[in-house]
């Protein structure tokens, strides 16, 4: 007994309790449910069912049914429209930002710092911001389109179904766009100078210089932050919630929201559950290739 | 084209840009400040010209955001503080050792790190509601955000027990230290600001919690702010300028932390996310 104790105030014990217990935490809160999540999605579950453990397994039938469900395949489709377009739009401008304050002048980290006020507001507020900006009659965008001369009538971007899912496109971009340019421009302050020193001697222009020395030293850069970008758009939940709620007939919709609104809107927790498998595996692939282009930063 | 020139030009292009991308924020608390009719007005305006400070008054007494701050304020302290308890160690031995264990070990937490909490939702709710977890539906709420947030957590704050040297921890020991006295008299004060740092974007995070709240919390008097202007914001709502003043209450205390602390915030997030 003494033993164990000292072992614990001054010896390996101290590590081993150090990290068991917020393992421990870890895997009760996050690998359980991981695990009950499987199982919920080869069960039958209903509100009655819902209090108890042993419930009827069905096999594969909530996985037929989804697929048999006709909104499946164009909320799938909604899905890569929504990380495709987020990503590249959060990733070019983070990309033209981050090469603009990469030219050091007076005041550039500082107000380079101040665009991530964007990604520490809470999600609602950002979507309620933009809920109001993109709003129909009195949106303060569509007043800026018509004045430009960019369009003629109205967009109602949040009932328009052919536009409700770019509004909340838009919102997500802008909220995503700052993030992405301060990991950019971690990478870029990374690149050796002499490197465009020396390309500047033999003659190489700026275009050159870009294509030949500064994107394929950023190329593990930016794979980690287009697997991160992945990663925080499947992962964005809030703005559907404040903007669209998924509407107009789902034209909005994404797996994400959709899970939640199957099982806490409609109650059908088992096809709630059986979303969220396919989604989460997904997502684990993706976690994996950002684990592997930044594996050597993980190692030390 | 002299420096002192060329320097002027990139601060004026730079500050055009952060006005173009700060706008919607400025659009947030001029809207507060519009009266009824002048929200509505087209061409609409960008300055307001008669300004309803009593608009702030008004909305926190009629939609109670006492109340609701107030459990936005107890969610974000218990999460943070349970997950700075759990969380410290294993970033502290994360970063102490390095073999076969530690690499499966942080493997294992950068990929719980991404599991979407709209996903997680589902199980953890059937889950509490099993074992009678959501009748205390706060806690409930703490523990699946410190779930979720503790890996982020321990990424940002290992990274800064890198950059403890682990000399002086050794000379400590020499010393006469035990493990235990070195860990708190000699590592744990020099990772201080990397930790607290951390510890503010977790409880700005956990601050605008929505949807585990939103989930597992059915009663309103103890739901936190992020619900309460979710409820605010019905279907065909045209209040506004009010719903622009409860964003404005909830959001500027967080904006100001940041300002403030800006410069350590971003080099603390890129530390842990990247390098």
């Amino acid at each position: 007994m003494k033993r164990i104790l000292s072992s614990i105030t001054d010896g390996r014990g101290f590590d081993v309790g150090l990290v068991s217990l917020p393992l421990a935490f870890l895997f009760v809160l996050s690998g359980l449910p991981l695990v009950y999540n499987v199982v919920m999605s080869f069960q039958e579950v209903d509100m009655f069912s819902l209090g108890s453990f042993s419930r009827p397994f069905v096999g594969f039938k909530n996985y037929i049914d989804l697929f048999g469900q006709p909104e499946t395949w164009p909320i799938l489709l909604n899905t890569a429209i929504f990380v495709t377009a987020s990503i590249a739009g959060q990733f070019l401008i983070g990309f033209g930002l981050a090469l603009f304050f990469w030219v050091s002048f007076p005041g550039a980290s500082w107000l380079r710092g101040l665009f991530l006020v964007s990604w520490v507001m809470p999600g609602l507020v950002v979507g309620a911001i933009w809920n109001w900006i993109l709003s129909g009659d009195f949106g303060v965008l569509n007043f800026l389109l018509r004045e430009t001369g960019v369009i003629s009538g109205n967009i109602f971007w949040r009932s328009d179904p052919s536009y409700s899912l770019w509004a909340v496109i838009i919102a997500n971009i802008w909220l995503g766009t700052s993030f992405n340019m301060i990991l950019l421009s971690v990478g870029l302050s990374g690149i050796p100078k002499d490197l465009y020193e020396a390309a500047e001697l033999d003659g190489a222009n700026a275009f050159q210089r870009f294509w030949t020395i500064t994107l394929p030293m950023m190329r593990s850069t930016i794979g980690a932050i287009v697997a991160l970008g992945l990663i925080f758009t499947l992962q964005q939940f809030d703005l559907f919630a404040a903007i669209t709620s998924g509407g107009p007939n789902n034209t909005s919709n994404v797996t994400q929201y959709w899970a939640w609104d199957l099982s806490f809107r409609q109650y059908d927790f088992a096809k709630g559950a059986t979303i969220s498998v396919i989604m989460i595996v997904f997502v684990m692939f993706a976690s994996v290739v950002y684990v592997r282009s930044t594996r050597h930063e993980v190692r030390g | 084209m002299s420096d002192t020139f060329r320097n002027r030009l990139m601060l004026a292009v730079a500050l055009v840009l952060a006005a173009i991308y700060l706008f919607p924020l400025y659009w947030m608390y001029i809207t507060a400040l519009k009266t009824g009719s002048a929200m509505f007005a087209t061409p609409p305006k960008f300055w307001p010209s008669e300004p309803q400070w009593s608009i702030y008054a008004h909305v926190w007494e009629s939609r109670n955001m006492g109340r609701y701050l107030w459990n936005s304020l107890v969610i974000a302290f218990g999460s943070v503080a349970l997950i700075a308890v759990l969380g410290v160690g294993c970033a502290y031995v994360l970063a102490r050792y390095r073999n076969v264990w530690v690499d499966i070990g942080l493997f294992l937490i950068l990929m719980l790190q991404v599991l979407p909490a709209s996903l997680m939702v589902t199980p953890i709710f059937v889950g509490f509601s099993q074992v009678g977890l959501l009748d205390t539906p706060r806690l409930a709420v703490i523990l699946a955000i410190a779930a979720k947030s503790m890996p982020f957590f321990v990424v940002l704050v290992r990274a800064t027990f890198m950059s403890v040297p682990m000399e002086l921890e050794e000379a400590a020991l020499v010393d006469g230290n035990s493990r235990i006295g070195a860990f708190f008299n000699i590592v744990l004060p020099l990772a201080r600001n990397g930790i607290l740092v951390s510890a503010i974007l977790i409880f700005m995070q956990a601050f605008g919690e929505f949807v585990y709240s939103k989930s597992m919390i059915q009663a309103v008097e103890l739901q936190p702010a992020s619900v309460g202007l979710n409820t605010f914001m019905g279907p065909n709502t045209n209040e506004w300028n009010n719903i622009m003043a409860y964003a404005t209450i909830y959001v500027t205390p967080i904006l100001a932390a940041f300002i403030l602390l800006q410069r350590r915030i971003v080099s603390g997030l890129t530390s842990g996310a990247l390098k």
